[in-house]
């Protein structure tokens, strides 16, 4: 059997052979070759993927906060992997084993982290012949239906000036509670979570493990900003979604400098492990948005790769910051005066009075005041709606964080009162009580993932008094603005942009 | 332009993505006439007149692919309401390519100023051209990430999309400066600074490829800089660290097409030392990953001829060659047939390298330069003086192991071993554990009179793989045996 049978029986002429030969299997490869010169099929060199994933070392979002239940302690909770999707059949998600998944607290305002919660994990297979996630109906964390699990080490690190001066081994081999993968496969998940969030010596308790994306947002329009024009409304990117999270709760008295200074300053960074041994910072995140927002794109991967106290390279980006001038050539509302140096109290030092220790340096952490009490009636907009113990004074998974820094981003802090929103107010899954207070996981197996609206709620009219003006002056902006309108308000279009641009820069592979 | 869809393309063609055009009837009408028409001539036409061949060929597929990437993008595409999410490189790795270029296609067209889309759009039609071996989508990648860097002078995704694009067209000077000029814009950039490594490797410039593997590994550790990382090992001669970062790169691959690349990469190195158990081993993962993946299907073919099972290689050849009719594969295929040499095989073979040959006319007539590949085959199985002129075209664009190897062996079998030895040992100087370069070596050597080192690199090639050539390896243990006797 030669290749090229068809031309029938009976001695070939070459030139059958060939026109054969390059018209049936090779038409497209060997035509286009032909087309540009250079444009040679490569056969001799290593063609690599271009299009390569590692959302395991990708950190989506810190939250760090007093926790309600447990006033004299605090909850810290980083993301990782973003858009797992629970959605057609068994999908099931790990912590990466070559990588170092830390936390790091800098409690005396240096810009340096004094301590640092080291988080590692291991895979066991139990039946190397199967592939299988789980071999029948799990019903705890050891059945021996579960044939992929995972359990992590924690260390704990004290630093003075990045030295480690101190390193104790705070949790061994704690299993981490699966990915959820459905109803059949497990049928009372909760039970495995519970069994998931684990007692640590000196009053800590750990969690590692699927949990629904606590990010909420409903994206209306996306692209706007780099699009310049709109005409795309309406899917919900992260409902549905599902993260890897870690958290972690412990005395607050373990992590302050002391009681006089009860500021901490929080981030989390992600390591792996590289060919030549040691390891490389791949991922950081703090303060939502500062990356993603304030930074332009060129200086995203070197901010991911950076350190807190090296972050003096990149004030011009928030004191001359990006969006409000993309926002204003869009929508017209001014961009607030320059330099910001609001914006640098709230991204980088900490709002005085409130969560800006002494002698800070800039720098950009999840600043938190551990003195100021939770509250039981928490405000999205924290602060700035009064409520001192959100965001910007650390993150509560309920804060509503993209209304308060496009607010605050378009100049709440400096005399432009604003009232920009995205319409979406709170998670579409409650959060629990108790920790790991994070929303259990979307099981998967459920069928396709609904996509559009879903109740009245997402489409309420947010539509902030700013934005009136520009719609209505009859430009270009006019058709803008009323496309807007019609799918509910010109503020979800701002923030879906925004947000868009966030989510999408994070998730690039470049 | 038939509309047939709700969401109508751009009508002005600033706006308007080449790949939005509607596929007319009417192209494809032509184009199977233009097919129908070249295989009539074929039948009329003897050997001598392949050139012509080839020529009419050429332009009749030039309308023809142009209408064939409007096919595959039309109609469908349409229809969906792109996700957002769908539209970052990133996650198009998590899913199915084409369903992601679907959705990049959508969203541009409400979109056509979003430059990053794109440029995610240009560097998924170099992706699906190096997986599907289709380089009919290089012209519209160029078009895309032309039209990002219109969007946005000097934007990074389009430069690096430019610097892969260059790179998987074998313009590696061009790849290595698009490379550098991301740097300049993101000195992060992990596409750029795997082009880099790329580029130099091609280039033959290794100490510079080992320093940018270096750097790039410490920035941004991850498969796409793993595989090079090891790649530059390897042709140095350290198997061993190259096997290390390969299996380190396999057990964090989560995707498909990560998993098929690494696995492939792994059994091509066990191949080369002749560890065929390990090389099949590791092209089984490869295909359980992607059944497609021609590279691991290719590998497979020649890891089972050398381990003996000839039936099976032959097969899988025949298949690879039947979607990708490309030197390499068709030399292999052809030598697989001469080495069982059973009724009719002499003529299966000949047939092979008649497609190299006609392969190389159909390129030389439309002004692309021949390839590495063609340079071999046509030495072994073609037009020597024309492989010597491959050869020497190649040699002097660069300046690579593998480029002095097919200088070497295209002088030796055109008679001149003197000259032919000392790119022969250019060649094995970085210390590249390739069998086939080793035979080359021994072979010119012989020739040259050098019988003690001769016989020496004949040996290391059959100790090291003895497999490597099914009529390469005959030669080298006959020519062995001549020179002890």
């Amino acid at each position: 059997m030669t290749p090229i049978s068809r031309s029938g029986s009976g001695r070939r002429s070459l030139a059958t052979l060939v026109c054969g030969a390059l018209a049936a299997g090779g038409l497209a490869a060997a035509g286009v070759a032909t087309l540009e010169p250079g444009a040679a099929s490569a056969s001799s060199h290593r063609e690599a993927p271009l299009i390569s994933g590692d959302p395991q070392y990708d950190n989506t979002d810190v939250y760090a906060f007093v926790s309600p239940d447990k006033p004299d302690s605090t909850t810290i909770i980083a993301n990782w992997i973003p858009f797992e999707d629970p959605s057609g059949g068994p999908n099931f998600y790990q912590f990466a084993e070559d990588a170092q998944y830390d936390i790091h607290i800098d409690n005396n305002g240096d810009g340096q982290g004094e301590l640092l919660y080291r988080f590692t994990f291991k895979t066991h297979i139990k039946n190397k012949k199967t592939f299988l996630y789980n071999t029948g109906a799990v019903d705890s964390l050891d059945d021996p239906d579960l044939n992929v699990t995972q359990t992590y080490d924690i260390e704990l690190f004290r630093l003075k000036n990045q030295k480690v001066e101190y390193k104790t081994k705070v949790a061994d081999d704690i299993p981490v509670a699966p990915s959820n993968v459905g109803k059949a496969s497990m049928p009372n998940y909760e039970k495995l979570r519970d069994q998931a969030v684990y007692k640590l010596p000196g009053d800590a308790t750990a969690f590692a493990g699927q949990a629904d994306d606590p990010f909420f947002l409903d994206l209306r329009v996306f692209d706007l900003l780099y699009g310049g024009n709109l005409s795309e409304v309406g899917n919900d990117t992260l409902k549905g979604y599902n993260v890897n999270s870690i958290a972690l709760q412990v005395p607050t008295d373990m992590i302050t400098e002391s009681a006089h200074q009860p500021v901490v300053g929080i981030w989390s960074t992600t390591q792996r492990r590289n060919a030549q041994g040691y390891y490389s910072q791949v991922s950081r995140l703090g303060n939502p948005l500062v990356n993603e927002v304030v930074n332009p794109l060129k200086d995203k991967d070197k901010f991911n790769a950076s350190a807190p106290w090296d972050d003096a390279q990149f004030l011009k980006n928030v004191t001359n910051p990006e969006l409000p001038k993309l926002i204003e050539a869009i929508y017209k509302i001014p961009a607030p005066k320059e330099p910001r140096n609001d914006l640098v109290d709230v991204f980088l030092k900490g709002v005085k009075g409130l969560n800006q220790p002494p002698h800070v340096r800039p720098a950009e952490e999840l600043r938190l005041n551990t003195s100021i009490k939770p509250t039981d009636s928490p405000k999205r907009l924290g602060v700035l709606d009064g409520d001192n113990a959100g965001f910007p004074n650390g993150r509560r998974l309920t804060d509503d964080v993209i209304d308060a820094s496009l607010q605050v981003v378009e100049g709440e802090l400096v005399g432009s009162k604003n009232d920009l929103g995205d319409a979406v107010d709170k998670n579409d899954k409650d959060f629990e009580k108790s920790f790991p207070y994070v929303a259990l996981p979307t099981e998967g197996s459920r069928g396709p993932l609904a996509k559009g609206t879903t109740s009245g709620n997402d489409v309420r009219n947010q539509l902030g008094d700013a934005l009136s003006p520009a719609g209505t002056s009859g430009s270009d902006n006019m058709t803008l603005i009323a496309g807007s309108a019609g799918a509910g308000a010109a503020g979800i279009v701002l923030i879906g942009a925004a947000l868009m641009w966030w989510r999408r820069m994070r998730r690039r592979a470049y | 332009m038939s509309g047939s869809t709700t969401d109508s393309a751009p009508e002005d063609e600033q706006s308007g993505p080449p790949e939005t055009v509607e596929p007319s009837a009417q192209a494809d009408a032509e184009k199977v006439a233009a097919v129908r028409r070249v295989s009539a001539a074929g039948r009329r036409w003897r050997a001598a007149q392949l050139a012509g061949c080839a020529a009419l060929l050429a332009v009749a597929l030039t309308g023809g692919s142009i209408a064939f990437g409007a096919l595959r993008d039309g109609g469908t595409a349409t229809v969906a309401r792109s996700s957002s999410a769908a539209l970052s490189p990133g996650l198009m790795a998590s899913g199915d390519l084409d369903a992601g270029i679907e959705a990049v296609q959508a969203h541009l067209r409400g979109q056509p100023k979003d430059f990053g889309s794109w440029a995610t759009l240009g560097l998924a039609y170099v992706e699906q051209a190096r997986t599907k071996g289709d380089p009919s989508r290089y012209p519209q990648a160029r078009q895309a990430l032309e039209r990002s860097l219109k969007l946005a002078a000097d934007n990074e995704q389009g430069l690096a999309g430019l610097a892969a694009l260059a790179a998987a067209r074998h313009d590696f000077k061009g790849a290595l400066g698009y490379a550098d000029k991301t740097l300049k814009q993101n000195p992060y950039n992990e596409r750029a600074l795997s082009s880099r490594i790329d580029a130099l490797v091609e280039l033959g410039r290794y100490d510079e490829a080992s320093q940018a593997a270096d750097l790039a590994d410490e920035r941004r550790p991850g498969i796409p800089v793993f595989t090079r990382y090891a790649y530059v090992h390897e042709l140095r001669g350290d198997v061993r660290t190259a096997r290390t970062v390969l299996e380190r790169a396999l057990s964090t691959a989560t995707t498909p097409g990560d998993i098929a690349y690494v696995a492939t990469a792994l059994g091509q190195l066990a191949w080369n030392q002749g560890d065929y158990d390990t090389a099949l081993t590791d092209y089984a993962r490869a295909l359980a990953a992607d059944d497609a993946y021609l590279p691991a299907l290719e590998g497979r073919a020649r890891a089972q001829a050398a381990s003996g099972d000839r039936a099976e290689a032959i097969k899988g050849m025949e298949a690879v060659v039947a979607r990708y009719p490309l030197p390499g594969p068709l030399v292999g295929l052809g030598e697989l047939y001469e080495a069982r040499g059973a009724d009719g095989d002499e003529a299966r073979a000949q047939d092979q390298y008649a497609l190299v040959d006609a392969w190389t006319a159909l390129a030389r007539a439309n002004g692309v330069n021949a390839d590495l590949d063609t340079a071999l085959a046509a030495a072994d199985h073609g037009d020597k003086a024309a492989a010597l002129k491959a050869a020497r075209a190649e040699w002097a664009r660069r300046h690579t192991v593998h480029t002095a190897d097919a200088l070497a062996w295209a002088l030796h079998v055109n008679g001149r071993d003197e000259e032919a030895l000392p790119y022969a040992r250019r060649a094995t100087a970085t210390g590249y554990r390739n069998a086939s370069f080793l035979y080359h070596r021994g072979m010119i050597e012989l020739a040259a009179g050098e019988r003690t080192q001769g016989r020496s690199h004949l040996g290391s090639a059959l100790k090291l793989n003895p497999g490597f050539s099914p009529l390469g390896a005959r030669a080298a243990r006959e020519a062995l045996k001549e020179a002890s006797e």
